[in-house]
């Protein structure tokens, strides 16, 4: 095991698949030159026929991912930031999520859709935004987002190698935090549609993700000796790890889901509904959510006083359990 | 069109005015006291000069991104220092504080920024589209870079605009960059305004390190655009001397640009050139000139004394879902 940062983790996944497998490239905008280091040194290996830049469309840019992945081809998109994926969302959800299953489901669309996202930069709304959440909404597409750099590594190839449509963001605010990975040629994957335990406890669950999940961990290591929290990472969004929650609902009885994301109509919402109708009996209290405001996200200091931070991650576990 | 001296008296002005917020912002960022990015302008403050300094109250301004839009605002008459107290995060700011580099002044008629290239291109229309509807001479002044004439939006708005001859301006800044991307990798031919002939619009292309040769299109276009002639492409060549963001390596490609690019730029100072040209032509003399730099320094105190003497904003979530929707 050797530790390295959780965008090089990134980096090594998409190098390692692209020596694997000629089919995969990566088609962004300024991917050659890397705005972000996960793409960092990657024209030099395999030249700019499989590290492409594209002119600023992205409709275009999606459409060169969409038609090589019908090809047969191992696209990966890159938004760099998750919001501009919006400006060609007709086709990069709505058209990608239905393509499988409209048309019979005879033919796959193996490609992947990256790209930062996140508060923390105060850099606002269009620049912050998550989108899982919306991505999620649309059936056929599988969402999921790494929170430590042995899952982006584990989960990045999975994606790769999916014969699907996966978005899988990665949060800028945990680009740069180091963690163990296999060494180099150990090759490993983190199968999608698996959650991960990242701590135990037993008085309450708390159901997180990326930045989130490195707030939550501070709270129940600052709460351990009065309050036992088991800290679950969903890892996947589609599909969901229904059982693994269930399992530790069993011991908690109890829930708190923080999602970067809207309250209305996020992955939160989805999660506390379906507790409700599969673990109605496990629950002593209700889910609480800890989610952003239905507001646009500011920018400014303003980020800091409606995203989701240890202390409302705490008063919600405190709430849960009163 | 031939300027007027007191045309070209005023955009010397805003010029050096253009030049010095610049410095001041770049200075700015590199002391940490600007939240997000800064997209320096230096070399490039010359097209929205140009561009927004003879435009009425009442005529939309699209900003480039480019040194923030602070160069056209400026020339439009907006006092930047609600935009550095909104960049700073303040109370006083155009926005509340809550946008953080996005500027508004709808009271100016300049909407927005976004932080979608290209995002120019859907309103734009709309704008001209009311101005048409109304019929009271009303121009759309759209600026934005050469890369945002790679969104099919840009191609919509041009045959839109085109189709119902809208008093819509097209004015590219092309500095030749996106990001790290060249203009000549990135578009098929060296002129973006070839793109114009396509929809049979009216194009021309200008020395966009020449303030008073950008202008006199402008006065151009916008006369055009005014008594009901339609839309005009004003291709502006202009330069990026520095990196695209302040923190974002500078290159060209994958690799850094080179010294020689670099000071091959640099002979083509905008405000060298200008202040030779009025020199030259007797416009102004030195002491005129000290006097307008000393006046903008001024100027640049004044908004940098508001911003930083301005409170944070600190609105509660309840203040905020307030805003949300219009009452
Ligand atoms: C929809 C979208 N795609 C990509 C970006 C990232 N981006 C920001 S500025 C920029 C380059 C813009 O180039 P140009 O329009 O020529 O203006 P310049 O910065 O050169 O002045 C890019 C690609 C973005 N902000 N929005
Ligand atoms: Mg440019």
């Amino acid at each position: 095991m050797r530790t390295i940062t959780f965008i090089d983790a990134i980096r090594e996944a998409i190098e390692e698949e692209m020596r694997a497998d000629n089919d995969v490239f990566v088609v962004g905008q300024d991917v050659r030159g890397a705005i972000f280091p996960h793409t960092k040194g990657l024209v030099d290996e395999f030249g700019p026929e499989r590290i492409v830049d594209t002119p600023i469309a992205e409709s275009g840019m999606y459409g060169v991912a969409f038609g090589a992945a019908q090809e047969g081809m191992r696209p990966i998109c890159d938004f760099m930031f998750g919001g501009f994926s919006y400006v060609t969302f007709s086709e990069c959800s709505v058209t990608t999520g239905q393509y499988h299953f409209l048309h019979g489901s005879q033919h796959p669309l193996p490609l992947v859709i990256t790209a930062g996202v996140g508060t923390g930069q105060r850099l606002a709304n269009d620049h912050a935004m998550s989108i899982h959440g919306t991505f999620a909404h649309h059936p056929g597409i599988k969402v999921a987002m790494p929170s430590t750099p042995y899952d982006a590594k584990g989960m990045f190839k999975a994606a790769i190698r999916d014969n699907n449509p996966v978005v899988i963001p990665w949060h800028m605010g945990i680009m740069m935090q180091k963690g163990e990975v296999p060494d180099v040629g150990d090759d490993y994957i983190v199968p999608l549609g698996s959650a991960d335990v990242k701590r135990e406890g037993s008085d309450v669950t708390v159901l997180a993700n990326s930045l989130q999940l490195q707030h939550a961990l501070e709270v129940a290591e600052k709460l351990k000796d009065e309050i036992s929290i088991e800290v679950i990472d969903p890892r996947s969004f589609v599909p969901f790890d229904m059982e693994t929650l269930l399992t530790s609902l069993e011991k908690t009885n109890r829930l708190v889901v923080v999602d970067e994301d809207w309250e209305s109509g996020g992955f939160a919402a989805t999660v506390s509904a379906r507790v409700m109708e599969q673990g109605f009996d496990l629950l002593d209290a209700p889910v609480i959510r800890v989610t952003l405001p239905n507001m646009p996200v500011p920018g400014g200091y303003m980020e800091e006083y409606v995203a989701p931070n240890p202390e409302r991650i705490e008063a919600a576990v405190r709430a849960v359990c009163a | 069109m031939a300027l007027s001296t007191e045309q070209k008296t005023t955009l010397y002005r805003n010029l050096i005015r253009a030049d010095e917020f610049n410095r001041m912002m770049y200075r700015r960022m590199m002391q940490g006291k600007l939240i997000g990015f800064y997209h320096p302008a230096e070399g490039a403050i010359a097209p929205g000069v140009a561009a927004a300094s003879f435009l009425n109250q009442d005529d939309n301004l699209s900003p480039h991104h480019r040194g923030h839009g602070i160069t056209h605002m400026l020339s439009k008459g907006i006092d930047i220092k609600y935009y550095l107290a909104e960049h700073t995060g303040k109370d006083t700011g155009c926005c509340k504080g809550r946008s953080a580099f996005h500027f508004s002044f709808p009271e100016h008629k300049v909407y927005m920024m976004s932080g979608f290239i290209g995002y120019n291109f859907a309103p734009v229309v709309g704008w001209g589209f009311a101005a048409k509807r109304r019929n009271q001479g009303q121009v759309v002044m759209n600026c934005s870079g050469d890369g945002s004439y790679g969104q099919g939006r840009a191609h919509e708005a041009m045959l839109m605009a085109q189709n119902w001859k809208l008093p819509v301006i097209f004015f590219c800044e092309n500095n030749g960059m996106s990001i790290f991307s060249t203009a000549m990798e990135m578009h098929p031919k060296e002129h973006i305004s070839s793109l114009a002939d396509g929809y049979g619009m009216p194009s021309t292309i200008v020395d966009g390190q020449d303030v008073f040769a950008v202008a006199e299109a402008c006065v151009e276009a916008i006369a055009r655009a005014r008594q009901g002639d339609g839309p005009t492409f004003i291709e502006a060549k202009t330069l990026r001397f520095n990196e695209h963001d302040i923190g974002t390596p500078d290159l060209s490609g994958w690799e850094e640009r080179s010294e020689e690019e670099h000071a091959s730029m640099r002979e083509r100072e905008p405000v060298r050139i200008a202040t030779a040209r009025v020199l030259d032509e007797g416009l102004l003399n030195q002491a005129a000139i000290d006097q307008i730099i000393e006046e903008t320094k001024a100027e640049v105190q004044g908004v940098e004394d508001f911003a930083d003497s301005s409170e944070i904003a600190r609105p509660s979530v309840e203040e905020l879902m307030d805003g949300v929707f219009a009452k």
